[in-house]
């Protein structure tokens, strides 16, 4: 991707900045520190200049303990050489047998997209490199506290209201907004890939399954974004989408908030379509135009058609979050993508400044998850549903090892 | 202060009582050994208690005293607090003077204007003591009084709510005290009673005759030792529990304060809450239409398999234009030079100067 033009004005500071760009060069300058400096030993007078680049990073980086393992990647605590006292994840990706010649999507994803994008709420990416047997290591953000799925069903333990919602949707609303303004899809928003840093902020973790906004003409896969928080035009097979989708996302985790419990909890891709018609309404011509045209529309019978939910129905079932917030929350959960609020959109809501006023960061409920939290989320690969919680998911893995 | 003895069968003294002999009437503590002597803050003439009924029950009247005939009112009469009644008179003023004159230290800028205040304070105070310029110096805290009248009430009342808060704290203090000598003192009786039942186990044990009588000695020294140090760990608690809620009780009243904050917290008002978490983003380069002609994106507009879904074709348009001016604002060169000047500094040698300078000749040409 090119250097971004987008100019970040950081309106408190005064600073300006190319978010893009800025990131970019740290993580050049991250590895092309000193590159006519020899204080480190010489590894070799043969090597070549991308081995050495590797080496000097990785030196610079200490593994301690190992937090979680998947079949898909494992996680270990991690510390600056030079500091021991900063703390670090480390996700060294396997070499996986489904991508035996090269790397998983994934990892390619993830480093793609994390590396141009630096903002408070998406999890920082510090450096790459690879280790022995060509493992892929990511190098980032350590977030302690757990995700906000611990405290969603944590309903005996920690009680929240309105303010810490809007706090946490606040947050997810800016990293999604972030993204889509440098046009990357997240495409895999949920509860437990928003991680929870120490001093109470939510950040977007997980671009496993990111990409940047299409061109024209160019099909883009439906199997993303975990099945309960996938939106009907992806169920419906829609191969050109926008970042619509992570808006609908944003909207069930705003109602899973809320309610404390998955709104749209689907078995199988059809159980979810049919709950959205429960819920929600059923897609016709009317409220959707040329929703039949898409691939993967299934025919209703007319007679049992639902029209769409009016703002009563949402009042009786989130009303704690206020008539505002209620509209908020329809707007996100617009069955035509096109009605459906942008990401900026939803932070322009004047949700935001009526009462309650957002609780501080600092004072958000928290629960110690602890490192082996994060490991268990950064292990994961995107778009799965953790056992136990759903089967049939997007994509089955094994977890066998991880529960040890 | 030397005070008279105490008497027998007479009631303890106060200053002033030591005189036997009423200046007014001349009657005798002799026929009338319960006499009181009270003095009036107008003119501190001392006379007996009867003398005061006497002369003043019917109103106000001029002091009895030859030379004086002062007005005096029988309400403000009062027994003296010091011996000498010049001190009473002085103490009376300055706390008058005082309580007109409050100001406290951090109303000041500076520690020479606080002192510079104090001793104009002390010079009207000398005034009113010596009886110099009594008039205008009165006139002058009159008007200070009547001018302040709103600030005077309000450090009144702050130095109230010190003296109250000084006052908890203290109470506060012994009572924890006295917590702690209670808790030693039960410590001290359980061990007492413990090391003694302890005692009385032996000696059962050693009457009933099963065993080694060294051993169970030993085995029953152990014992005591182990519930001394259970009992010590769990006084210790104990007090740590206590002082804890002492300081809680503390924190909760305000019975103390600390020094050097401001009286009233001045509440900062909450900055707005910004959605956006001051970012804001837009284009530096260029600027965005609405709507871009182009017969290849007709189709990706029109087609409903394509817009249904949700694609947007202005959001390919922003995307495009944003990739066309990437790089824009990045000076690829600048940043060569930059880092090629880090290294000369480095190096430090001519010949390197010249070589990435690109000519000293030129730049030499342009300073002269």
């Amino acid at each position: 991707m090119a250097v971004s033009p987008v100019v970040t004005y950081d309106t408190t500071s005064n600073i300006k900045v190319t978010a893009t760009k800025a990131k970019s060069l740290a993580v050049r300058t991250n590895s092309v520190s000193n590159p006519r400096n020899g204080s480190l030993p010489e590894p070799g007078k043969g090597q070549e200049l991308a081995e050495r680049l590797n080496d000097e990073t990785k030196q610079r980086y200490v593994k301690d303990k190992k937090l979680g393992e998947g079949t898909y990647a494992i996680v270990y605590l991690g510390h600056l050489r030079a500091d021991p006292s900063s703390l670090l994840a480390i996700k060294k990706i396997k070499v996986n047998t489904e991508y035996r010649d090269g790397l998983s999507m994934d990892a390619i994803r993830e480093v793609k997209y994390l590396q141009e994008l630096s903002h408070p709420n998406i999890i920082a990416l510090h450096a790459v490199f690879s280790s022995k047997n060509q493992n892929l290591n990511l190098v980032l953000e350590y977030l302690p506290l757990g995700d906000l799925e611990m405290l969603i069903k944590d309903s005996e333990g920690i009680r929240y209201g309105t303010a810490e919602v809007k706090a946490w949707m606040g947050m997810l609303g800016r990293a999604v907004w972030f993204c889509h303004e440098n046009f990357v899809l997240h495409r895999d928003i949920k509860p437990n890939n928003l991680l929870i840093a120490a001093d109470g902020e939510v950040k977007l973790a997980d671009f496993g399954l990111a990409r940047s906004f299409s061109d024209p003409y160019r099909p883009m896969t439906y199997q993303v974004i975990t099945r309960w928080y996938r939106p009907p035009e992806l169920l419906f097979g829609a191969r050109f989408y926008s970042g619509a989708v992570d808006v609908w996302s944003m909207g069930t985790v705003f109602a899973e908030l809320i309610l404390r419990s998955p709104f749209l909890a689907g078995n199988t891709d059809v159980h979810q379509l049919e709950l959205i018609c429960n819920t929600i309404g059923t897609p016709t011509e009317e409220n959707w135009p040329g929703v039949s045209k898409l691939e993967g529309f299934l025919k209703y019978d007319k007679a049992a058609t639902i029209p769409v939910r009016g703002r009563e129905f949402y009042l009786s079932r989130f009303g704690t979050a206020g008539p505002v917030g209620v509209d908020l929350l329809m707007s996100m959960l617009a069955l035509d993508p096109r009605k459906r609020c942008t990401a900026r959109q939803v932070l322009e809501h004047k949700w935001w400044s009526s009462d309650p006023r957002p609780t501080a960061k600092e004072d958000l409920p928290k629960k110690g998850g602890g490192p082996e939290r994060m490991g268990e989320d950064l292990k994961r690969k995107g778009g799965e549903i953790e056992g136990g919680r759903g089967d049939n998911v997007a994509r089955k893995l094994n977890f066998g090892l991880a529960k040890s | 202060m030397s005070r008279a003895p105490v008497r027998n069968g007479a009631a303890p003294r106060r200053p002033g009582d030591e005189d036997d002999i009423c200046p007014v009437c001349k009657s005798s503590r002799y026929l009338n050994p319960s006499m009181r002597f009270l003095v009036n803050p107008e003119c501190y003439h001392k006379m007996c208690e009867s003398c005061v009924d006497r002369i003043f029950s019917h109103g106000p009247a001029p002091c009895p005293v030859a030379g004086c005939a002062r007005t005096l009112r029988k309400a403000r009469f009062r027994r003296q607090t010091f011996e000498d009644l010049h001190i009473e008179r002085e103490v009376d003023i300055r706390r008058r003077v005082a309580g007109v004159f409050n100001k406290r230290e951090e109303e000041f800028e500076s520690l020479r204007d606080w002192n510079n205040y104090l001793e104009e304070v002390e010079n009207l105070t000398w005034n009113l003591l010596q009886g110099v310029e009594v008039k205008e110096t009165e006139k002058k805290l009159d008007a200070y009084r009547r001018q302040n009248e709103a600030e005077i009430k309000q450090n009144a009342a702050l130095e109230s709510q010190e003296i109250a808060d000084s006052e908890a704290q203290f109470a506060a203090q012994k009572e924890q005290a006295r917590l702690r000598r209670e808790a030693a003192r039960n410590e001290e009786l359980d061990e007492r009673r413990e090391k003694e039942e302890g005692r009385r186990e032996i000696i059962d044990m050693m009457a009933k005759g099963d065993g080694d009588a060294d051993a169970i000695a030993r085995e029953s020294q152990k014992v005591i030792l182990k519930k001394s140090t259970a009992r010590r760990t769990a006084a210790e608690k104990s007090r740590q529990q206590a002082a804890a809620k002492v300081d809680n009780g503390a924190a909760a009243a305000p019975l103390f304060s600390i020094q050097g904050l401001k009286r009233i917290p001045q509440s900062v008002p909450e900055k707005e809450y910004d959605p956006f978490g001051g970012y804001a983003i837009k284009p530096a380069y260029y600027y965005l239409r609405d709507h871009y002609e182009h017969s290849w994106l007709d189709n990706a507009r029109s087609d409903a398999q394509i817009t249904a879904g949700g694609y947007d074709v202005g959001e390919y348009c922003a995307r495009a234009i944003m990739e066309a001016s990437g790089g824009l604002g990045v000076f690829i060169e600048d940043e060569i030079e930059g880092r090629e000047k880090r290294v000369e500094k480095e190096v430090g040698t001519a010949s390197a100067a010249i070589a990435s300078g690109g000519g000293g000749e030129g730049v030499d040409g342009d300073v002269l």
